[in-house]
């Protein structure tokens, strides 16, 4: 019998190669957009879907599920059928994976400016989305699967492990951190509350930086390497012993997000011990990786590739230090909702998923279009310009991270705040985040260059659709029994993650009853629902991103406590679908505004004016003007959906609430408008900004409160 | 903190699964050879290897 | 061009390279090798790796496969077969780079019946599936020979199934283990962490619960081999390091699931664990072997598969296991005698290189006795089967010597100590239940488990696999292959050395030359040199490499005489080479034990060659360090011409007997054996074997160590000879490290019973100790082992 010839499809790879270039270059602009309002923030000149805490979700949303998303398919279109010897299983689906992908960022690109947000980070897009994405994501775990299954080649190379490990963990993390209630096409509310929504939250965000960022990338870095360098991999035992440690070690380190907050202690421990453990297999990988090319340094001093590679490497290897260091407790009461922060997924994010992508994008361009890069000149340039932009980007942002944290818990002699003023913490930072601008642009400067080379590239050579390429099959005419055994050694492992899934599915069902019934969190008494204006104020909060800059979270340090009042805790957040505790605070906490006795307290008509122009009342302050808020009118006419829905979420409202909630409403916001007339404001009763104002003045204030009632009226 | 036990007992599935998937790689033999699958990745077809890689190399 | 390197093989072309397509090859086979590839478009093999072919030294004869026609020969060879394909599996020693592996999975290019192929390297296997009906086995294997991957085909690969099952169950339960200590560990560290004691009981239960669901795979699982072998040790009343382990995997156990059931905790399931998963890790490191080595290889790896038998006139191919005695059979040139046999035809030139490691042939007349083992060089000849293979002189040696001592094992160091370890774990527990008893019988049952739960050996246990595999390793790194790591310790126990001389002490296949007679001239070196090159005679050989390089002449009429020499005009001179007969000299009234090689010019007598071994570099001076602390003795097979050479090298002190055969050398062996005296015993070829394995540690010295050595636990590249010592006193530096670490988990094990006695043995407390005594031990002893192997093996 003769081999078995068959090709492998470039044009999918073109397609999602071009993509990862169009999204890279439109996620990174947004990127210096924000980095500029943050210098600048009059630029968004009262246009609302162009506001700092609007785009910020677009930029996170866009470099990470577009950028990095496109660039990771690409790696695995490509490299999958060629270590597998087999085309990719189904080009229809391969065509409605990449089409269905880009119709998501579409769709998220349209949506989150706009305002139509889930307000949890990294999971921002709204049910709809989420659902095609789940949708999608299968149709590419389907192809992914179904091409291992077909494979000619017996062994499978540790890369394609570390891509199922990809589709199989993120498609769990995403539903299980997804499950909304919808109140409209566009609204939802988390079944998760508070410190719980927090959990499933970060446990879901770590392990999507985990597992959507850095195991597909690994499995790229041991194709990719060993293939531009032209050597085998190190030690390929190692990369075993790499995958499965990290595999079995990563899912259980969530909890280092929520250290110091209201997050059980015992839990917020075993996040710390997992993390550091983490350490291990990831050193042993960035070891393998760098080690691959020993021996070979004279080939990455010439080459481009190997040398971004190189770069990549190191900065997961940083990165992979890093995390566990800022997850110990001392040094994250320092980090945490600084800068450093900042400073840190961008080491991971330029460096190592932004260099893999430049890398193999140098390495595939010359290959699919059956040519020379046009320059090694002009992709050096891009190399340097890279490198000197990460630098220039992240060292800033370290100094800019220990500068907020020391001023924020500085003491004068006399024990008092040193710097009361928030405004102080924020004007010593300005400087660095304009060199962080500076670096940016060095880095997108980079990109264009690198986009001009490729395009030069292209147009040199002539597009390979297809490659030919001949194998014999796998055994499978051996015997009978031998090819019983070749279907069903497929089959175990779709049917193990149909298994799962339906498990998973199932586990949900019945689990979802238990969230809504009921959580041992420890309760209090005075802490009640959101009458119907401040849960529409909440909305806004949200749908403008607040928690992009202003964190919902006191931990218990005295330097918070004095400067925010008494630390946060956990029986307080019961009733906010999603949580707001924010993970970076560019502004003061907000979690006690609206305590009248509390250290940050203002009165209604500063926030009304604050709102319109920020300047006005705080000179050096950062923060956008929201002259629509103002402007619109608020819609209600939901209002009684959301409280039905929040009713079946466990808020206990009383029966029959939702019917009276407009009323309620209604009467709130004409109190405080009423205030606000009072005091010389020309305001009608029914704009955004009462309701946002009605919020802002509840947060924080339940504990407070002596006599029992509430700000709304029940019973 | 019912989302712990909801995330653990997750967690104890997805790593289940996995652990089933190790144990069909140890059985159908992936793991017996831990060194050719290395260089096994770096052979292309025929014509691709050297066409490509020297004239990359003239040039810087 | 003199200077160039074979684009094959990479070896020197010599200057009168194999032109081929403007392309130089060093000879022949290796231009064909070439031209086959290039036909094929597989230019690929030389892309991956510049010159990445073999050599073929000898050729290879045409029929050599021939048995593979024979059916039950074939079917016990191939892994699998039906009506239109078989898969085979063939060892090749040669395999050694990556274009090795390409070219053996491109193997359908050459051959379209090839269906697939696909390489171990490490084992340096291919396995092919093949269209038997299109490419027999026969003609894959002539295949495979073609290309210069000669498939060794041997006589236990019939017999034996290779497998390997239990890696696969280790790797399997090192899984499970570590799923279960991952996820077990989650549910026990909020109790020990800041804020555990917030934990809420719920909680607390149902990680309880989990826990226990979670261990039960571990312990009637991964646990196993610990309570098999303990049970085993026990039956033969021995109390090996696995009895207090089990005991402690029991005891933990049970008192976990106590504390699940009746108080609502976790206990210690993740200490037990942790526990399996250390020592699990520990059995995995223990357990590297060197795959493509074989160290148990007795006659049926040395010997042909098949024999040609003639019966009635015509030629027949049988299975070896079917001679006869009276048998008639054929042997050609380069196979081996498979039997003992008379000679009944032809002209016998006997290599028994393998056997004795003498290079130079033995010729044989018409009904010498020969015995099996030695490999014919020259024309085919005929013998007479006189015993069966399994009746032979050599086969019968190593029958005799399969009964290797087991008990050592049992003796060994851990054990000792764990004997002692044991008894005194027992009685603390006892007393220690004794005295709780007087205040309750639950303290007391509680500090009885307590007892046996810390004073789990864990770090104790991880000591020896960890430093042993450690050693182990570094050794083969620096060319000495163990077979397992019990010979460390062997070698460790070391007080006497046993050399063999042919072969081990001197050099195999390098041999110095003479020349006797009438002084020769410059060119008639030449000439000779030119005559000689043309011959793949080992003695032709060792002339040509011992004469200096220089600009050859071109020779004509060449002829070869089988067992008698060489003849051919050069420079319109007769160069004739060979034995006295073939040059017509008179040797009647010498006798000589060296080998000769006569030499006449236009028939006028010159002089002779004679041929004595080298003897390895360094050998002095390891001799002279070596005697100060072991006892040496040296056995050969040979006659005693050189013994004032030897006794010169070895000193006085050192026993040196000749004419040894190779049951005298084992008989040699036992009898120092039996007056106590631990041996290694140096050896290297089949007349070794049974020596080696009746030694403590039996170690072959070898050329190519993937190529045939006899059984042994160890096997040495020749290149690290004078390294010898270095080995050995680095076995004692391993026990050193041992010792530290025994006192380091002693210490822990102190500590911790402590603890226990008092009745304090908190889950935490035990959470701490195990891992961190266990990550102690191992780190201090792997460490430490590098450490001290950079400096002292160097």
């Amino acid at each position: 019998m003769e081999l078995q010839k068959f090709t492998y499809d470039n044009k999918i790879t073109r397609l999602f190669m071009n993509a990862t270039i169009l999204w890279g270059i439109v996620g990174m602009l947004v990127g210096l957009t924000i980095a500029l309002e943050l210098v600048f923030p009059l630029m968004s000149g009262g246009i609302s879907w162009l506001s700092f805490g609007r785009l910020r979700p677009l930029h996170t949303n866009a470099v990470i599920f577009a950028f990095v998303g496109n660039g990771l398919f690409t790696g695995i279109y490509y490299s999958a059928p060629r270590l597998l010897k087999t085309p990719m299983f189904s080009e229809l689906l391969g065509k409605i994976h990449f089409w269905g992908w880009q119709l998501i960022i579409v769709a998220a690109a349209l949506t989150l400016p706009f305002g139509f947000t889930v307000g949890k980070e990294y999971a921002e897009l709204e049910w709809p989305i989420d659902i095609a994405i789940a949708l999608i994501w299968v149709v590419f775990g389907i192809n992914l699967i179904m091409t291992t299954v077909k494979r000619r080649t017996k062994h499978i190379y540790v890369a394609i492990w570390f891509y199922i490990a990809t589709f199989v963990t993120v498609a769990v993390l995403h539903i299980v951190n997804s499950i909304n209630i919808p109140v409209s096409l566009l609204k939802s509310y988390p079944i998760y509350a508070g410190v719980q929504d927090a959990l499933v939250q970060w446990w879901y965000g770590h392990n999507a930086v985990a597992f959507f960022l850095t195991t597909p990338y690994l499995g790229m870095m041991y194709y990719f390497i060993p293939k531009a360098a032209n050597r085998p991999v190190y030690s390929y035992k190692l990369s075993i012993i790499h995958f499965w440690a990290l595999i079995f070690l990563y899912i259980w380190a969530g909890p280092h997000h929520l250290l110091y907050t209201a997050l059980p202690d015992w839990a917020q421990a075993l996040g710390v011990v997992f993390s550091v453990m983490l350490i291990a297999p990831s050193w042993g990988g960035m070891i393998n990786g760098l080690l691959t090319l020993r021996g070979a340094w004279d080939k990455v001093r010439e080459s481009p590739v190997l040398k971004m590679f190189v770069v990549a490497v190191t900065a997961y290897g940083m990165s992979t230090f890093e995390g566990p260091l800022l997850s110990l407790k001392s040094v994250n009461a320092i980090s945490h909702f600084t800068d450093w922060t900042i400073a840190h997924v961008h080491i991971g994010a330029l460096g190592w998923n932004g260099m893999m992508t430049f890398g193999m994008l140098y390495w595939l361009f010359p290959r699919i279009y059956k040519t020379q890069l046009f320059s090694t000149k002009l992709a050096n340039i891009h190399f340097w310009l890279a490198t000197t932009g990460m630098l220039f980007f992240a060292i800033p942002l370290y100094f800019a991270g220990f500068a907020q944290s020391l001023m924020w818990k500085e003491f004068t002699a006399d024990g008092y705040l040193k710097y009361p003023n928030f405004i102080e913490t924020v004007t010593q930072v300005i400087p660095m985040y304009g060199i962080r601008i500076l670096g940016g642009t060095l880095y997108i400067t980079g990109v264009i260059i690198m986009i001009f080379n490729l395009i030069k590239t292209a147009n040199a050579g002539t597009f390979v659709a297809t490659e030919d390429d001949e194998a014999p099959a796998l055994e499978s005419h051996a015997s009978v029994i031998d090819k019983g055994h070749r279907t069903l050694e497929g089959k175990p492992l779709l049917f193990t993650l149909l298994a799962l899934a339906a498990i998973l599915i199932g586990g949900i069902i019945e689990f979802v009853p238990m969230f809504m019934v009921k959580s041992n969190i420890p309760t209090i008494s005075s802490v009640k629902p959101y009458t119907p204006l401040e849960l529409e104020g909440r909305d806004i909060y949200i749908r403008e991103g607040c928690y992009n800059c202003h964190s919902q979270m006191i931990r218990p340090f005295r330097s918070e406590v004095e400067r925010y009042g008494d630390y946060t805790k956990a029986g307080e957040t019961v009733y906010d679908h999603p949580f707001q505790f924010g993970s970076k605070r560019t502004g003061p906490d907000l979690a006690r505004e609206g305590v009248k006795t509390g250290p940050l307290y203002k009165p209604n008509s500063w926030h009304y004016n604050h709102f319109f122009s920020p300047q006005k009342l705080v000179a050096e302050s950062i923060m956008p003007p929201f002259p629509w808020l103002i402007a619109n009118e608020l819609d209600y006419s939901k209002i009684s959906k959301k409280i039905s829905v929040m009713q079946t979420l466990g808020v206990p409202y009383p029966e029959g609430y939702a019917n009276q909630a407009k009323d309620e409403l209604l009467k709130q916001a004409n109190e405080i408008a009423q205030g606000l007339r009072n005091e010389g404001i020309d305001v009608t009763d029914t704009k955004e900004v009462i309701a946002l104002i009605a919020y802002i003045q509840r947060l924080g204030t339940d504990i407070h409160r002596t006599d029992g009632s509430s700000a709304f009226t029940n019973k | 903190m019912s989302a712990i036990l909801f995330l653990i007992v997750i967690g104890i599935i997805v790593a289940a699964g996995f652990l089933l998937i190790f144990i069909w790689a140890v059985k159908s033999g992936q793991y017996d050879d831990s060194y050719s699958p290395s260089v096994r990745m770096l052979f292309d077809n025929e014509e691709s290897i050297p066409d490509k890689e020297e004239p990359l190399k003239k040039k810087s | 061009m003199s200077e160039s390197k074979c684009v094959h093989c990479g070896a020197d072309n010599g200057n009168a390279p194999v032109v081929w397509n403007e392309k130089a090859f060093c000879c022949q086979g290796c231009s064909t090798v070439y031209q086959i590839l290039n036909e094929n478009q597989m230019g690929n093999y030389y892309r991956i790796q510049p010159m990445s072919g073999i050599k073929v030294i000898t050729d290879t004869q045409s029929g050599k496969f021939a048995y593979l026609e024979n059916d039950e020969i074939r079917l016990k060879l191939l892994d699998f077969s039906d009506e239109t394909v078989s898969k085979i599996r063939f060892f090749i020693p040669t395999i050694h780079c990556a274009s090795c592996i390409w070219l053996l999975e491109n193997l359908s290019k050459l051959d379209n019946a090839i269906r697939y192929s696909s390489v171990n390297f490490p084992k340096k296997e291919v396995t092919i599936t093949f269209d038997h009906n299109k490419l027999s086995l026969r003609k894959l294997a002539e295949l495979l020979t073609a290309i210069h991957y000669i498939p060794e085909i041997t006589l236990d690969q019939l017999e034996k199934s290779h497998g390997n099952k239990s890696d696969q169950n280790l790797l399997i339960k090192i899984g499970i283990a570590s799923f279960s200590f991952l996820n077990i560990m989650m549910y026990s560290f909020p109790e020990y962490l800041p804020g555990g004691d917030l934990l809420e009981k719920d909680f607390k239960n149902i990680f309880g619960w989990l826990s226990f669901i979670l261990i039960l795979p571990v312990v009637f699982y991964s646990s196993l081999d610990y309570y098999l072998s303990a049970w085993k040790g026990l039956k033969h009343k021995i109390i090996s390091i696995d009895l207090p382990i089990s005991l402690g995997i029991i005891a933990l156990f049970l008192e976990s699931s106590w504390v699940v059931f009746h108080n609502g905790g976790i206990g210690y399931m993740d200490s037990l664990a942790g526990l399996l998963f250390f020592l699990l890790i520990g059995k995995w490191y223990q357990s590297k072997t060197y795959e493509a080595l074989s160290f148990e290889r007795d006659y049926k790896s040395y010997f042909p598969v098949a024999v040609t038998r003639i019966v009635d006139g015509s030629e027949e191919i049988i299975p070896i296991k079917n001679l006869r005695k009276g048998d008639r059979i054929v042997v050609r040139n380069q196979e081996l005698i498979p039997t003992d046999s008379f000679l009944l035809n032809g002209n016998g030139q006997i290599d028994y290189s393998f056997v004795t490691g003498e290079s130079v042939p033995v010729a044989k007349k018409l009904n010498d006795f020969i015995y099996a083992g030695g490999r014919q060089i020259g024309s085919s000849i005929e013998l007479v089967v006189d015993k069966e293979v399994e009746q032979s002189y050599l086969t019968q040696l190593w029958n005799q010597t399969n009964e290797k001592d087991k008990e050592i094992s049992l003796n060994t160091h851990v054990n000792k100590v764990s004997q002692y370890f044991t008894i005194v774990i027992l009685i603390i527990a006892t007393l220690a239940f004794a005295f709780r008893l007087t205040t309750s019988l639950e303290l007391a049952v509680y500090v009885f488990a307590s007892v046996l739960i810390i004073a789990c050996p864990c770090a104790l246990a991880l000591t020896i696999p960890f430093t042993f595999g450690s050693t182990m390793r570094i050794f083969g790194r620096q060319g000495l292959y163990l077979k397992n790591t019990d010979v460390i310790e062997q070698l460790y126990k070391t007080d006497t050395i046993v050399f063999d001389k042919t072969g081990t002490i001197t050099l195999n296949r390098q041999i110095k030359t003479a020349f006797h007679g009438q002084k020769l001239t410059e060119s008639e070196i030449i000439e000779i040199q030119s005559v000689v090159r043309n011959s793949n005679h080992p003695l032709s050989k060792a002339l040509y490499d011992n004469l200096p390089k220089s600009t050859l002449f071109s020779i004509q009429n060449y002829e070869e005489h089988l067992g008698l020499g060489i003849r051919a005009l050069v420079n319109e001179k007769e160069i004739k080479l060979g034995s006295p007969l073939f040059i017509s000299a008179d040797v009647s009234n010498e006798s000589f034990t060296e080998s000769r090689v006569y030499l006449s010019i236009n028939d006028i007598q010159k002089g002779y060659f004679s041929f004595a071994n080298t003897y390895r570099e360094g050998l002095q001076q390891l001799i002279s360090k070596l005697s100060q602390n072991y006892e040496l003795h040296l056995i050969s097979g040979d006659n005693d011409s050189e013994k004032e050479r030897l006794h010169e090298i070895f000193g006085n002190k050192t026993n040196i007997h000749f004419n040894q055969s190779p049951s005298d050398k084992k008989q040699y062996i036992n009898l120092l054996r039996s007056s106590g005296k631990h041996i290694l015993m140096i050896g290297d070829g089949l007349n070794d074997a049974g020596a080696l394995s009746s030694s403590h540690v039996g170690l072959t010295i070898a050329d190519d160590v993937f190529s045939f050595s006899p059984a042994c636990d160890a096997i040495m590249e020749a290149s690290k000879f004078e390294k010898l010592i270095n080995f050995i006193h680095f076995s004692h530096t391993a026990f050193k490290v041992i010792k530290a670490s025994f006192f380091i988990s002693l210490t822990y094990n102190i500590i911790g019973l402590l603890f226990a006695v008092s009745g304090n043995l908190a889950p935490i407390v035990a959470a701490i100790l195990m891992p961190l005594s266990s990550i102690t031990v191992v780190s201090f002893v792997t460490i430490s082992i590098s450490f001290l192997a950079s400096r002292k093996l160097k």
